[in-house]
């Protein structure tokens, strides 16, 4: 059977699934032409004088990563180090304010509503050079912490790991609150009071009910911090120091100042295939917790 | 000493009161219905005694180890109760048994012997093969046996039952009754158990609680609350009845007579709590009224020294099910009796009958709605 036929098939058996055809057009030229590209190019040659070489076949770019000269294995190291830090406090800080979000009603639920969109809808150049400002010795932070006594000196929160931390939590913990907040608006209030009712303290009662019910929501906050933190680029540019290299910064520079884009692209197709690797290996996880079927 | 004793209880949220001054004693072993109109306040009750709510004022007692313990202020998981939920609240990620289990396990019993007791109970609610199943599969019955072997686990000093079987279809809602009743009386386990339906509570319960607008009007066994009423609400939510509005027309020491709208009257007691002129409201219960195809007498036969005696039109029949139903005229008043298939009146719309009812099943209450005895 040809394609075109298998297609009609398809179509006129189950008229539901054509809906997902423009999806799968847009993901086609959108996402899987140009990786063929960005592939194509990582397994061309380099040359000194010109972005690749057209047409040839080479795995220089990957040999160029692998090249302890060049730090581009810690580079990769760093963004995934970074990534995971950034993942795992994004998480934490996003269950604890999600759930507080939960619990609150009338005007503090509508506060910490408005306080997580709102930082989500400032563009991201905004929201770092606020974060800088805030975060800076002689920003507001430092100084609240100095005048109350309760620092001697201001920390150092910017132009170093921590600020590029901190820069890249206030990109993705909005998203990340509301990932954990949509599965605990849906936790059943009697299961929590069935619970307690049967012996369990609150705590308890929050660990046996209500994490068991937030684990999708954690899980789905955890790749979206992931994958964002590993591509990241102006936190660690503007909060950093300069050494705090992700991947994103490294690209960019093999792209645009050494012009050798055959190492760029490598580079950029092993980021992108660990994220993938992530996305499996999430969606594995959430198939065992029984939720991709069941939603609950 | 009882078991349980809530004395004053009240509940306010914002400017709405759902319980207004409740008292109710439990003894041990009883199962003790509330039952009344959704919004009277009876789950609200129920939530105070698991410790879901803080009463505002009154206080929650209980017999803990012999002692007699306020626990109005106590948490949930430290007082010795057990709740079934109405929509049973089953742990979605854990297997039936786990749910089981899961009581015996908060409070630190090790692994062998709450598996025992998991087991023990599901046997008791018929779910010994359903021991590791998911309890999102299984069926609205199920659950519901689920849920009551989770609470019974725990041996709980109390019961409590927030409408469980209030989501099941009519026929299963009876089994379960029936199956409810036999593991209270086999366990011996105390229940309060919340209901809005009367069969519910006549079937399974030892003494049944009236609560409208946030009190208790009456308590007692089924049989009194339903023959001897305290109030008109009790009277009216309990079964159906004939209201009829009547006169106080005379009062003689402890004796009253009251007119009916129609041409009937009848000597009651209580002439001490009425007076001439007052308006009362006379029950007539459906399956009180004796219906007989006869000429009435002229003289003087609409007073009768017996009971109420007068004369009516037959409205319409219907057939419902089991019974046919009558609806009679006398005067402007309508009222209705009912009669099973095999004891069906010989009576077509239209025709003129004598309806009798003997004046012990009469109750009248006063303009509060209190009984006039």
């Amino acid at each position: 059977m040809s394609a075109v036929a298998r297609t009609r098939a398809v179509v006129v058996d189950r008229p539901a699934a054509a809906l997902v055809v423009p999806l799968l057009l847009f993901d086609l030229l959108a996402f899987v032409v140009p990786f063929g590209f960005l592939l194509r190019i990582s397994l061309s040659d380099r040359l000194p004088a010109q972005a690749y070489a057209e047409g040839t076949w080479s795995t220089a770019g990957y040999r160029y990563l692998l090249d302890p000269s060049n730090t581009l294995l810690s580079v990769l190291g760093f963004t995934l180090a970074f990534a995971v830090v950034v993942t795992a406090l994004s998480v934490l800080i996003a269950t604890l304010y999600a759930h507080a979000m939960w619990r609150a009603d009338g005007a503090v639920r509508a506060v910490l509503i408005a306080g997580a969109l709102v930082s989500m809808f400032t563009a991201i150049v905004v929201k770092l050079f606020a974060a800088i400002l805030v975060f800076s010795p002689q920003g507001a932070f430092n100084t609240a912490l100095v005048g109350s006594g309760l620092l001697s000196e201001p920390l150092r929160l910017v132009n170093n790991a921590p600020g590029a931390v901190i820069g890249q939590l206030y990109i993705v913990v909005p998203y990340s609150i509301l990932a954990v907040y949509s599965v605990l608006s849906t936790v059943d209030e009697s299961l929590i009071e069935a619970a307690r009712d049967l012996g369990a303290g609150g705590p308890r009662a929050f660990r046996e009910v209500v994490v068991p019910h937030a684990v999708p929501g954690m899980l789905v906050a955890g790749v979206i911090s992931f994958t964002w933190s590993v591509g990241s680029y102006a936190a660690p540019l503007l909060l950093g120091s300069g050494s705090e290299r992700t991947a994103g910064i490294a690209v960019s520079d093999l792209l645009l100042r050494q012009f050798d884009w055959p190492a760029a692209a490598a580079l950029a197709v092993v980021v992108t295939l660990s994220v993938v690797a992530v996305l499996v290996a999430t969606r594995i996880a959430l198939g065992r917790s029984g939720v991709s079927s069941g939603g609950r | 000493m009882s078991l349980l004793e809530l004395t004053g209880l009240v509940k306010r949220y914002g400017d709405l009161t759902a319980v207004d001054g409740l008292d109710l004693t439990v003894e041990r072993g009883e199962l003790v219905c509330l039952l009344g109109p959704s919004g009277c306040g009876k789950s609200t009750t129920l939530r105070m005694i698991a410790g879901f709510e803080t009463p505002d004022e009154g206080t929650v007692t209980l017999a803990v180890d012999g002692d007699a313990t306020d626990v109005t202020d106590r948490p949930p998981n430290e007082r010795g109760t057990s709740m079934v939920f109405q929509d049973w609240a089953l742990f979605p990620n854990k297997t039936v048994a786990e749910n089981v289990a899961f009581g015996p396990k908060m409070h630190g019993v090790n692994r062998e012997q709450r598996r025992a007791t998991a087991r023990e109970m599901l046997e008791v609610v018929e779910m010994g093969d359903h021991a590791d199943d998911d309890p999102t599969a299984l069926s609205g019955g199920q659950k519901q046996r689920v849920a009551l072997a989770r609470s019974l686990a725990l041996d709980p000093e109390l019961l409590l039952l927030d409408e469980p079987l209030s989501n099941l279809d009519r026929r299963l809602r009876e089994t379960m009754q029936l199956e409810l009743k036999s593991i209270h009386e086999r366990l011996d386990t105390t229940m309060v158990y919340v209901t809005h339906d009367q069969d519910e509570a006549f079937t399974l319960a030892d003494r049944i609680a009236v609560v409208d607008d946030g009190r208790v009007r009456q308590v007692g066994a089924p049989e009194t609350v339903y023959t001897d009423p305290d109030a008109l609400f009790v009277e009216s939510f309990l079964g159906t009845s004939n209201f009829v509005d009547a006169r106080v027309t005379a009062t003689d020491g402890d004796r009253a007579t009251v007119a009916f709208p129609f041409d009937a009257r009848l000597r009651v007691p209580g002439g001490n709590a009425v007076s001439p002129g007052d308006t009362v409201t006379a029950s007539l219960r459906p399956e009180r009224l004796s219906v007989a195809v006869e000429t009435v007498r002229a003289d003087g036969a609409t007073r009768s020294r017996g009971g109420l005696r007068f004369e009516a039109t037959v409205a319409s029949r219907l057939h419902r099910g089991s019974r046919y139903r009558y609806e009679l005229t006398a005067g402007d008043t309508s009222l209705v009796t009912h009669r099973r298939i095999a004891d069906r009146l010989d009576v077509e719309p239209g025709d003129g009958v004598t309806v009798r009812c003997d004046a012990a099943d009469v109750t009248l209450f006063d303009a509060d709605g209190r009984r006039i005895r």
